[in-house]
């Protein structure tokens, strides 16, 4: 556990700033979509498709157009621009035009005077469709004959990754273990149902307040749809009630857009909760085939494994979790030789696209039950084989990519070690009515997207008064980026977080920092930020050095003054720089950039080094289950994550406790059926009752390219959580359980399934 | 909005309430909910909406001391009553202790639970001088939250009861 030491003065790195935004979200005063208020706004609402996979032969819209107080329905023949869009693949229609690929396919767009009666219109337009055949397994989709759902066929994607000589190793192993993990649609349930609202400005472009992760974006993909230059259309993010993913999407910017654009009319759109359920992306579900090879010693020497992932009727951001879920499968171990195959599907389920953590949660469920089989199979503990097992400083990972700094998962483990061996002595001398159990769960994360460039940028200007703005695309959705980015550019110029005034994730005011995905923010428009302010204060140590007529290196900025280090009486403050600066006509807006150091992946052997930086983490669960109704209680998680560096502490450890609050519940109850899972009485979260008592541990391992030392946490803080569960359930049972969620049922049926401990125990009792 | 929705000019139910300590009176529909009401007719946008079937909590305001949910309440149902929204906490623009100590422990992330979560820890606060941990879970378990996993939450409220029951003696004390 390293500590990097940055002798600044009035530093806040490592601070517990209020997070940005925070006091107005107390107040109720902040804005969030639906709150946006645009005089004589259009309500917009749209007509879903109830099939999964239909030809649309007619729609008939008049009588929907002559209701009263309806303004004008619009069809896939409306659009201007090119009717298809997408993260990575451009192949979802805004409006169906052909034909409808799932249930919640939008097929019709009415704009009212309200919604009363912009309900009444949709209840109004008739569409005729011939039924399809529909396929709702990946592998049933892509074998020959499936019902075709795009044009270029069922094939998303497919990724492999080849390190060594893997048929060898497990000729050679000690031991083999094989075993098939599956999961299921997850939904990321934000609390904030998606909404936005748009209208025509003076100069005729389309300015669209949205809840969105990822404005930058919206804007291209909503030009495109209506045939205009991205110049002409303004995303302006609202408060954004969570995203967890699914905001990286267009949701309602694409409606709002289309319909502004052609009504010349303020509009406004909230999905309800149902359409939020309904026809939103959604977690991937993977089956995964994991076989692993080590010898008697515990040590990994091979693992072959085949993942299979349902896209369903798009692609959102599949693409890339065919990719990080295949180059994440070895999870944080050295493994000599690896054989990974993974392919995506389309078939007619919900969309499955970005969600906290791009496959990498179901595959560490994976690889986190196969380390506890071949532990127990070696009579070695579940800390000591992983112990055995981690990348270290010099390891190759999967890809090849040799790990040169900040590979902190050997200090996560020991950071949880005693508090491991201390419940599991608990369990031991304890005898309770319901059975105990404690389990691991480690992974690693690499920060960014994968091999792809995926730049950041900032501007910084020094205002006329001497004040400070910062410019940063970056959408916070509640995560506390703002928050960080301000921390940066305040410790950088001296100055307290309170005097940075931040204008954030609005197109018309601020350059792209890209998604706010792969737990990025910090990382790479951290060091965005830092490059814009370290330009600026480049120029304001110059002309304070030729002002006080002394060397740069004796001057430092400070509380709004650049002064003398050894003497503070001899400084200048920034509103006088700004005047010389002013008057001489030196630049006061700096930009700056980052784009992590990658290389893409060989498409044969999945080679390359697809991330500058990877974060670490290991948790434990401990559990209780009550055998007689499978209900199962987590008592406590300890959860270690390096971070590299925690700019905001008080962050990381929100970020923490949430992930484990969301892996808790990807664990035990959380499963979307697509089609059919439309409310929150369908479908539980965690709440407070579910809540274990969790014990945050940041690990500080720097990174060398990260602003200060920092990687990320986002993603990472849900990753082992239900690993871990699911090893102390297995724990406690003495039965595995390799389907997630598992809920009562599952639960049941392993407590019953013959070969675990509760049998013999209820039998003693 | 009203102009835009000619079913408005229809109204044909008048309420008068207490909201947020001011006497207010307002023409509703019969079948309007008090969450419709509360940000349409009076602009409290912290009034937030969810779900729309009483499962999430975001629309929880407090009605004569006990926390309920808008969405679940008609208008009608507030005529008479004492109504407090996450609009009414601050004072003069400076933040009660509540809303203090959720800002101190981080209590906040993307916000859209944060007025529900208030608006029942400040009914539990109302009513109980020093809830443990268990009181406070169970009173706040109608409010999902999705970001924060609830731990710097409950931090909050507990930081809040301290905090009120300091002032208490305090003021006893100055008495």
């Amino acid at each position: 556990m390293t500590d990097t030491n940055f002798s600044q003065s009035s530093s806040s790195i490592g601070l517990n700033i209020s997070r940005v935004g925070a006091e107005e979200k107390l107040q109720g005063k902040a804005l969030f979509a639906n709150d946006v208020v645009l005089k004589n706004a259009l309500c917009l609402k749209a007509l879903r498709s109830e099939l999964p996979h239909a030809v649309i032969e007619s729609i008939e819209v008049q009588r929907a157009i002559n209701s009263p107080g309806c303004v004008a329905v619009f069809t896939g023949r409306d659009i201007p621009g090119k009717n298809r869009y997408g993260l990575i693949n451009k192949d979802q229609p805004l409006l169906a035009d052909t034909k409808v690929r799932f249930v919640g396919d939008p097929v019709a767009l009415v704009a009212a005077v309200s919604e009363d009666a912009a309900q009444t219109a949709l209840s109004k337009i008739k569409v005729e469709y011939k039924e399809l055949a529909a396929v709702f397994d990946p592998e049933e989709a892509l074998a020959p004959g499936a019902p075709l759902i795009h044009e270029k066929g069922n094939l998303l994607g497919k990724r492999l990754i080849k390190k060594g000589v893997p048929d060898l190793a497990f000729q050679k192993a000690d031991i083999v273990i094989e075993r098939k993990y599956q999961t299921t649609f997850v939904e990321h349930a934000y609390l904030e149902p998606d909404a936005g609202a748009a209208f025509v400005d003076q100069s005729g472009r389309i300015t669209i307040y949205a809840s969105t992760q990822n404005p930058h974006y919206d804007q291209v993909d909503v030009a495109k749809l209506l045939g205009l230059p991205e110049n002409m259309v303004r995303i302006i993010q609202t408060a954004t009630g969570g995203g967890f993913g699914s905001k990286l999407d267009i949701n309602t910017q694409g409606f709002l857009g289309l319909a502004a654009y052609l009504l010349k009319r303020p509009v406004k759109m909230t999905y309800s909760r149902e359409e939020a359920f309904l026809c939103t992306s959604k977690r991937h579900p993977l089956k995964i085939v994991y076989k692993s090879a080590a010898n008697k010693d515990g040590r990994l020497l091979a693992i072959d494994v085949k993942i299979i992932g349902d896209t369903g009727a798009y692609a959102s951001y599949g693409l890339a979790v065919v990719t990080r879920s295949a180059v994440h499968a070895t999870g944080p171990y050295e493994v000599p030789n690896v054989h990974v195959e993974s392919v995506f599907a389309y078939t007619n389920n919900s969309i499955a696209g970005a969600m906290r953590g791009f496959g990498v949660p179901q595959m560490a469920f994976a690889h986190e039950s196969q380390m506890d089989l071949l532990a127990e199979a070696l009579a070695v503990s579940p800390l000591e084989i992983r112990a055995r097992n981690i990348l270290r400083l010099g390891s190759t990972t999967a890809t090849k990519q040799t790990l040169t700094a900040s590979v902190g998962i050997g200090a996560c483990i020991e950071a949880i070690a005693p508090h491991y061996e201390q419940i599991k002595k608990s369990i031991e001398l304890t005898k309770t009515k319901n059975l105990r159990g404690v389990g691991l769960g480690c992974m690693m994360y690499g920060i960014g997207n994968t091999g792809v460039q995926n730049p950041s940028t900032a501007q910084v200007e020094l205002q006329p008064d001497g004040t400070i703005t910062l410019f940063s695309g970056a959408a916070d959705i509640g995560q506390g980026s703002s928050t960080v980015l301000t921390q940066i550019a305040a410790t950088e110029l001296g100055l307290d977080s309170n005097k940075i005034d931040l204008v954030t994730a609005d197109t018309g005011m601020t350059t792209s920092a890209g998604a706010t995905s792969a737990s990025r923010q910090t990382y790479i428009s951290g060091n965005a930020v830092l490059d814009a302010v370290s330009k600026l204060k480049e120029m304001l140590l110059t002309e304070a050095a030729t002002m006080l007529r002394t060397g740069r290196a004796s001057l430092t900025l400070k509380n709004g003054r650049i002064e003398n280090i050894s003497n503070n009486a001899l400084f200048v403050t920034l509103e006088q720089v700004v005047r010389k600066a002013v008057t001489e006509g030196i630049p006061l807006k700096w930009q700056g950039f980052f784009d992590p150091d990658t290389t893409p992946l060989d498409p044969d052997t999945g080679e390359g080094n697809p991330y500058a930086t990877f974060a670490f983490a290991a948790q434990l669960a401990e559990i209780e289950i009550d055998v007689l109704t499978g209900e199962v209680t987590v008592t406590k998680v300890v959860a270690a994550h390096d971070v590299g560096k925690a700019i905001n502490p008080d962050c990381v450890k929100g970020q923490i406790y949430g992930g484990v609050a969301m892996g808790l519940g990807f664990a035990l109850m959380e499963e979307f059926a697509p089609g059919k899972t439309v409310s929150l009485k369908d479908y539980h979260v965690p709440t407070f009752s579910d809540m274990p008592d969790v014990h945050a541990i940041i690990v500080e391992d720097a990174e060398p390219t990260g602003p200060y030392g920092a990687k990320g946490v986002g993603e990472p803080a849900l990753i082992p959580t239900a690993p871990a569960i699911l090893n102390a359930i297995a724990d406690a049972l003495g039965s595995r359980i390799y389907f997630l969620p598992a809920n009562l049922e599952r639960i049941m049926k392993a407590i019953h399934s013959g070969t675990s401990k509760p049998l013999k125990i209820k039998l003693m009792v | 909005m009203n102009q835009e929705n000619p079913q408005d000019e229809l109204a044909d139910l008048e309420i008068s309430f207490t909201l947020n300590d001011s006497q207010v009176r307002v023409s509703i529909k019969p079948w309007e909910t008090a969450l419709e009401t509360l940000r349409n007719k009076f602009g409290l946008t912290g009034v937030k909406e969810g779900c729309g079937i009483g499962e999430c909590g975001a629309c929880t305001i407090v009605m004569d001391g006990k926390a309920v949910n808008g969405c679940l309440i008609l208008a009608a149902q507030l005529d008479g009553r004492t109504v407090e929204t996450v609009e009414g906490l601050s004072s003069n623009g400076t933040m009660n202790y509540l809303q203090k100590a959720f800002l101190d422990k981080g209590g906040v992330q993307c916000g859209f639970c944060t007025p529900g979560m208030l608006m029942s820890a400040k009914a539990l606060l109302d009513e109980c001088d020093q809830p443990s941990k268990k009181v406070i879970t169970n009173a706040l378990s109608g409010n999902l939250c999705r970001c924060a996993g609830y731990v710097q939450i409950v931090d909050a409220v507990e930081e809040a009861a301290l905090i009120k029951s300091k002032d208490a003696e305090d003021q006893a004390v100055n008495r």
